[in-house]
């Protein structure tokens, strides 16, 4: 199975915060690392490519600095990488993101199946992975949380939602995006760091995967980011429950069922 | 069980590269260098195991790719509660091949990539895996491989802090390590009155905002303190303990520590 994973740098969560001037994220000095999701795509593509063979294909797109992103995942195990950096996709908004991707599958060829995070923690939107599903017109899953059978036709997964999960089968070629705790993603290891340095990963253009300029960067896109801004801040409230501990455990329990939280 | 590491009188402490170094080539020849510099001088070399939760080498891989020494009573590892089994095994496996006889077992800091073990990966019926079970494990899957040291916070509520060395004792501790003690502690009589042999740990940087994480309380950065009048201290008040140098100054204080040990004969 041909398995390509899409992997995002964006900044560290715990680092970012809101200009207020501008209203979007400060992104100067803060630490760059793959998106925590796409590292649980990664690793489900490793486990596939260990059930059933084939090989998994680390793709980012970005500027020259995501490369460590695509190294960083061969480092985990993925057999090869691809970077897609060209200015004509700046500013891309989710839409001609999933445009340019798709067009990267396309063109790598033989693709069998694509694995996203199910979002990228800088954006938060959850549409790219759906929008390359759409752009290749193959069938998607999405919040997959458990894979129960693999072959090289068809698996057979548990995809999570509000009331629960569904267990389906989809036919590849396929798009999927998985949640947080389907695995546990691997470590690398130094051996295999000190590898990844050495690997040889493409940087492709737009030119190179064949894509319309018109429907990449800004020009391609059907929306804009008008303003972000910091979520209201919660109200904190204390509640001292003093006397004997076991008098309040029962009112906190007693609290808490009152407000429908267990 | 070997006890050399034990009859060592210092452990160096060695923070391996972290998986995020911007140099890791660099960062790699340090480690190397600081390593190869603490054999030479008849020390033992530790290697904490991812501390505070953040991705690092395991000083076993760093040992084999770096093709660094490793006989035994030379080197010894730490291991935490947060791996996978396979992982842990794979550490512990490397370990045994290497020639490494001594491992200090701690229940360490999580995060999102270093998965908690759970007990029924230990083949255990308990309701979590603390460094308790940690050492019932390495000693029923690793018997007889390891000298298993176990870790002393004095600066924990004591009576619980008391009553789970008794356990870790009771599964099999070899050594106790305490956190780093200041002059002198009470607690150090009392652990030796355990029959085991006792690391002291000596707090060798005058970063006291990293003693303060690492011992749970708020110490002032404007307090007085310098390293080595403690380690001297520490050296007086307990000749019969190994010392733990927690974050050596290699430039600086490993020369004064060699003139330490010369003048000590």
């Amino acid at each position: 199975m041909r398995i390509v994973v899409c992997v995002k740098q964006v900044p560290a969560i715990n680092e970012v915060s809101i200009d207020p001037e501008t209203k979007r994220l400060k992104r100067e000095g803060v630490e760059s690392v793959m998106n925590p999701f796409d590292l649980y795509a990664l690793e489900v593509a490793l486990r596939m490519r260990e059930q059933v063979g084939g090989s998994v294909i680390a793709l980012s797109m970005g500027p020259k600095q995501a490369m460590r992103t695509v190294r960083e995942a061969i480092a985990v195990g993925a057999d090869s990488g691809v970077l897609l950096s060209d200015r004509a996709v700046a500013g891309s908004d989710t839409w001609a993101t999933s445009y340019a991707i798709a067009s990267t599958v396309r063109h790598l060829g033989n693709v069998d199946l694509v694995i996203c995070g199910k979002q990228a923690v800088d954006g938060d939107t959850a549409q790219v992975g759906p929008g390359i599903a759409a752009h290749l017109r193959w069938p998607q899953v999405t919040y997959v949380s458990h894979v129960s059978a693999v072959s090289n036709t068809a698996l057979t997964l548990a995809r999570m939602h509000e009331e629960g999960s569904t267990v389906l089968e989809v036919t590849l070629p396929a798009v999927l995006t998985v949640v947080k705790g389907i695995n546990q993603p691997r470590v690398p290891t130094l051996v295999s760091v000190l590898a990844s340095r050495g690997a040889d990963v493409p940087v492709l253009s737009a030119a190179d995967i064949g894509a319309d300029p018109e429907r990449l960067g800004l020009n391609g896109s059907p929306t804009r980011v008008v303003k972000t801004g910091p979520p209201p801040p919660r109200a904190a409230d204390t509640v001292i429950l003093d006397g004997p501990a076991r008098d309040a455990a029962r009112r906190i329990v007693h609290e808490l069922r009152m407000q429908s939280l267990v | 069980m070997s006890t050399q590491v034990l009859e060592k009188q210092f452990h160096v402490e060695i923070l391996s590269p972290r998986q995020k170094a911007e140099n890791l080539e660099a960062d790699l020849e340090r480690f190397a260098t600081r390593y190869t510099q603490a054999i030479a001088g008849g020390d033992v070399v530790c290697i904490p195991d991812n501390p505070l939760g953040k991705l690092a080498f395991q000083g076993t891989e760093l040992i084999r790719e770096l093709g660094l020494p490793a006989a035994p009573g030379q080197v010894s590892v730490h291991i935490n509660t947060f791996h996978t089994k396979q992982n842990l095994d794979e550490v512990l496996g490397e370990a045994v091949d290497l020639g490494i006889d001594n491992v200090l077992v701690i229940s360490g800091d999580g995060s999102e990539r270093l998965p908690k073990l759970r007990a029924q990966d230990l083949g255990m019926d308990a309701a979590g895996v603390t460094s308790v079970e940690l050492v019932q494990y390495v000693h029923r899957e690793y018997a007889g491989a390891f000298s298993v040291g176990v870790a002393f916070n004095p600066y924990e509520p004591q009576e619980h802090e008391w009553e789970k060395l008794q356990r870790k004792v009771d599964a099999g501790a070899d050594f106790i390590t305490t956190q780093p003690i200041i002059g002198r502690h009470e607690c150090i009589g009392r652990l030796q009155a355990l029959g085991l042999p006792v690391v002291v740990e000596a707090w060798m940087s005058k970063k006291l905002h990293l003693l303060s994480d690492c011992v749970g309380y708020k110490i002032s950065e404007d307090t007085p303190y310098d390293p080595w009048e403690n380690l001297i201290a520490l050296r007086n008040a307990y000749p019969e303990c190994s010392v733990y140098l927690a974050l050596l100054g290699f430039k600086t204080q490993l020369p004064q520590l060699a003139q330490l040990k010369e003048d000590m004969g």
